[in-house]
Order: C-alpha cells, then structure tokens, then sequence
C-alpha cells in the first residue's frame, strides 16, 4: 500500500472516530438544549418530541452566566500572560545552563502538579489571605492560577530553550549580531511554538479551574466551572445543564481555531533549524 | 562554576521557580502540619499522631487509595499509548493532517465538567447509547451504565480528556527528531518496531516522561469527574477529603491530602524512571 493510501484508509478511520468521539456527544448536547418544557424527551423517541430556545433564552436572562463568562475570560488570558512572564527566566535557565542541582530544580518545578487542587485551593486561599489579598479576590484567584500553571509553562518553554541551537546563537554572534538580534534570529524562532503552546495551556487550565476558584472566589465570584457545577449538582435540569455546557464550550472552539492557525504559522522547521 | 553565574542563575529561577517554593511551600507546611494537628480551627492545637493513625485504620481510606492509584496508572498509560501513533502519523505534514490534529485537540478545550456532562449525557439511562441496545435488539431494557462500578466512565473520560495532551507534547518532541536520523536508522535495517523503540521513543523520552506524570498527577487526584461518572460506592482521595472538610474535619482531611501528595510524588517518579529504565534497557 501505498503511503498517500495509507493516509486515505487512516484518515476515514479517524473521521469516524472523531464523530463518536466529538460530534455524537455534541449533537446530543444541542437536542438536549432544544427540548421544550411542554413534552419531555422519552428514550422512545429518536428526537425531541417538541423543540424550542426556551432554555437558552431562559439561561441567558435568569442565571448569572453573563457576569460568569466576563470573569472567566478576563482571568485565563491575565493569568496566561502573567505565567508567561513568571515561567520565561527559569525556562532559559533551565534550558540553556548546565548547572548542578538542574535536575532537581526541574522537578522541583512540578511541586504545584503533585499538591491536589482541593487541598491547594484551601490553603492557599488561607495563605494569600493572610498576606492581605482579602480585598480583592480576582486578584487572589489570578495570583494563584499564574503560581499554580508555572509548571506547564515551565516544562514547555525549558523544552523549547533546549531545542535552541547553539551553532545559531554563535553564528549570529560571529556575524556581529547584538542581544537583541540575536535573540530574534535564534532564540524566537525555536521558542514560538513553544510560547504559544504555553498560552494555550496555561488559557485552557485557568478557563477549566474549578477549586480556586471555587473556595477563593465563593461567594463573590462566579466563574465558568463553579456555575456549572452547581448545575450539574443540586439543581441539575439535564436540559439546562445542556444550554450551558455548549455556552461554554463554543467560544473554547472558536479560541482552539484560532490558536491552532497561530501554531501553525510557527513554521515547525524553523525551530528544528532545517529551514 | 564562577559566583558571577551562580548569581545569575538564581536571579532567573527566582521569579518562577522561587515564588512556586515559597508559596506551594506554605501550603503543603500548613497541610502537613494540621495532618498532625497544628492549626487545628476548633478545638486544641498541638502535635499529634492520632489523626494519622485514626485515617490508615479505616477502610474507607485504603479503599480510596487503591481506587485512585487504579484510575491515575490506567489513565496516564491509555493516554500515552494512544497518543504515539497519532503524534507520528503527524510528524510530516499532509493534506488534511492540520485538521486532524485541531480535531484532536478538541477535548483539550472542552471544560472537563463539560466532559462529563456530555459523557452521561450519552450513557445515560435514556440516552443513546441505550437507544442504539435496544433498537439492535441487544437489550429489551436501558442498561444503567452511569456510575459503573469499574469506573470505566471515569478512565474513558481521563483518557478523552487528556489524550489530546499527550499529543501536543508528544507531536512536538516527534517533530524535533530530524530526517536524517531516521533515515539513517531505517537505512541501516531498522523496522517500524525497531525505529521507534530504538531512535523515536529514546529521542522522545523527556516529552513521554512530562504526559505521563502529568496525567497520572491529575487523575490520581481527580475529583469532579469521580463525583459525576464515577462509582458511587467508592470515592477518590481528593473526593474524601472534601468530604472530611466539609464536616469541619480538617485535621483528618490534611491527612488524606498529605498521602494523596504522597502518593501523587512516588507515582509519578515510578513512573519517570520506568519509562527511561524501559528504554536504557532497549538500546543495550
């Protein structure tokens, strides 16, 4: 078989996974959400007996999703940012220094991963409390996702540091190249990726955090995961529940859409130096 | 090593490395030590074993244990197996393998709640999976499936979730392995078996290595999607623990929140040196 077959054969596989895997779990969320109050929705039937957007009207004018969303997508892209800037000199430490105890100081780094965030959300809250965060609880919950998603950041950026080649920063060097260019034409190329995929995680961990948030923010702040976890809890309406696992999810889509066409515009062979 | 470098060293891990030691420090200090009874929030403060040696008696506690060791190992493993292929399949580019691979790592931003909902949504009592049984004459009656006492809802769900992870490491380590060296390797007589645990898998290690503690970390502790999916006879550490701090027990939940912490280190470094262990092993 051919290798362009191979991939036909691979990518028909693949796409009927991808419809379990994505688009069944999906369309039923959205029948879900249709289904109107007036007939319910028997294992019987194949579709919803009587569709309407009563939910999602409802939802949107009587739950505090609005004010929850605003809250989520203000802090996941701060906290991302802010643990950029925290991760970015331990991760060219990390990576470009041969020095004894790296190691240690690697895994050392992975400390807020092996801490469970339940024990985590509750003393750290009482820590940051203590320094006086108490006034400001965004700024508390902020504070605590760009600590807690260092390691992510950390782990990617130390990676891409690596993959930096020194024959490009001594060339550039011998050329004349000062600190700044030389960072632009060795050190950036190998690390795009590697910043956006950091982004990307750090975005992604901070919009899907549920304990902080929970425990430092209650009562005060509603974020995505707290509101629709009270959903899914004491008052679950499966309808509902619906409605607001797709007004979560969409905007997460169109975000993966566009991070995906950014990583793709960081040329992989620019960072492997094979240009 | 001069001082001057040292110094320099110090000040670069200081804002990363330095603010997670001083503040992930306090708090696995202040966890430790209400696990032996300081901070205690009612009552007397003062050292004590009582409360660990009260939690290892119960049942309930080696229960928890055994079911997140169980879900965290099977987890990372799935996730990581799955993901090798795919990251290979995309390590050259092909028409269609951008959209593979956006396809792919949906799940990675899908809110694990949202996961879950959708997840019982289908396997729900009257959901369509059930609808498929009976309309296939399998069952004459909706199979309750929700909540399986193997937490096999809970490991597909992990394994959803975190493989699109994998693979965003894994694709990137792949991706950095040259051409040359792996036609060198296939020159020299190597098979697809043979490429891949002598040249791919050694050369991908570190990427191997950061999936599967990673994983293994965030299942092992995983507590919304054991509350949603899981068995409803059996709860997880992190599960426990909110259930002794809920009661105001903030003493016992310490301990449990100590061992999970425990357990969680021990795991992953298990599992580090395993997967380097299995590969030296190979290439000698």
């Amino acid at each position: 078989m051919t290798m362009s077959k191979l991939n036909k054969v691979l990518m028909i596989s693949l796409l009927v996974i991808c419809t379990l895997w994505l688009v069944v779990p999906f369309t039923m969320a959205v029948l879900w959400s249709l289904v109107d109050p007036s007939q319910p929705w028997t294992a019987d039937k194949l579709l919803p007996p009587a569709m309407s957007f009563y939910r999602w009207i409802d939802m949107w004018q009587n739950s505090s999703l609005k004010s929850a969303l605003f809250t989520s997508y203000a802090l996941a892209p701060s906290a991302a940012v802010l643990c950029l800037l925290l991760a970015a000199p331990t991760a060219f430490a990390l990576g470009r220094f041969k020095f004894p105890g790296r190691e240690v100081a690697k895994t050392l780094c992975l400390l807020p991963l092996v801490v469970p965030p339940f024990i985590t959300s509750i003393f750290f809250s009482s820590v940051l409390f203590q320094l006086g965060f108490t006034g400001w609880r965004f700024g508390a919950i902020l504070f605590a996702h760009a600590v807690l998603f260092l390691p992510y950041a950390i782990r990617i950026l130390t990676v891409s540091f690596e993959q930096v080649r020194q024959e490009h920063i001594d060339a550039a060097r011998d050329l004349g190249a000062s600190h700044w260019a030389r960072f632009r034409v060795a050190y950036l190329p190998a690390l795009k990726p590697g910043i956006f995929a950091a982004l990307l995680i750090v975005f992604i961990q901070s919009i899907e955090e549920f304990a902080i948030a929970f425990i430092v923010g209650s009562p005060s702040i509603v974020t995505i995961p707290t509101l629709l976890f009270s959903a899914l809890g004491q008052d679950f309406v499966r309808p509902n529940a619906a409605v607001l696992s797709l007004i979560l999810v969409v905007p997460n889509v169109i975000l993966m859409l566009v991070l995906e066409w950014l990583l793709k515009s960081a040329n992989p062979t620019l960072s492997s130096g094979k240009g | 090593m001069s001082a001057r470098k040292w110094l320099l060293i110090a000040a670069l891990l200081t804002p990363g490395l330095g603010l997670i030691l001083v503040l992930i420090g306090t708090v696995v200090y202040i966890a430790v030590a209400q696990s032996f009874g300081f901070y205690t929030i009612t009552g007397e403060s003062g050292f004590t074993t009582q409360f660990w040696s009260d939690m290892i008696g119960r049942k309930l506690f080696s229960r928890s244990i055994n079911y997140s060791i169980y879900v965290g190992v099977l987890s990372a493993i799935f996730s990581v197996a799955l993901a090798y292929p795919l990251a290979l399949w995309l390590r050259k580019p092909f028409a269609g393998s951008m959209a593979i691979g956006a396809v792919l790592k949906a799940p990675l931003l899908i809110p694990g709640l949202v996961a879950a909902f959708l997840f019982i949504n289908i396997i729900s009592y009257n959901g369509i999976v059930n609808q498929l049984i009976q309309w296939l004459g399998f069952s004459d009656a909706p199979i309750r499936m929700q909540n399986d006492s193997n937490a096999i809802g809970v490991l597909i769900l992990q394994t959803w979730k975190n493989l699109p992870f994998a693979l965003l490491l894994l694709t990137g380590a792949v991706r950095g392995i040259s051409d040359e060296v792996l036609d060198a390797a296939r020159d020299l007589g190597a098979g697809t078996w043979a490429r891949f645990s002598k040249v791919i898998a050694p050369l991908t290690v570190s990427g191997m290595q950061a999936s599967l503690v990673i994983i293994f970390i965030g299942a092992v502790s995983d507590f919304s999607f054991q509350v949603i999916a899981g068995p409803t006879n059996l709860q997880s550490m992190s599960q426990l623990m909110v259930t002794f701090k809920d009661r105001g027990d903030w003493n016992s939940a310490a301990v449990v929140g100590v061992s999970l912490m425990m357990i969680a280190l021990i795991g992953s470094a298990l599992m580090a040196i395993g997967a380097r262990l299995m590969l030296r092993r190979r290439l000698t």
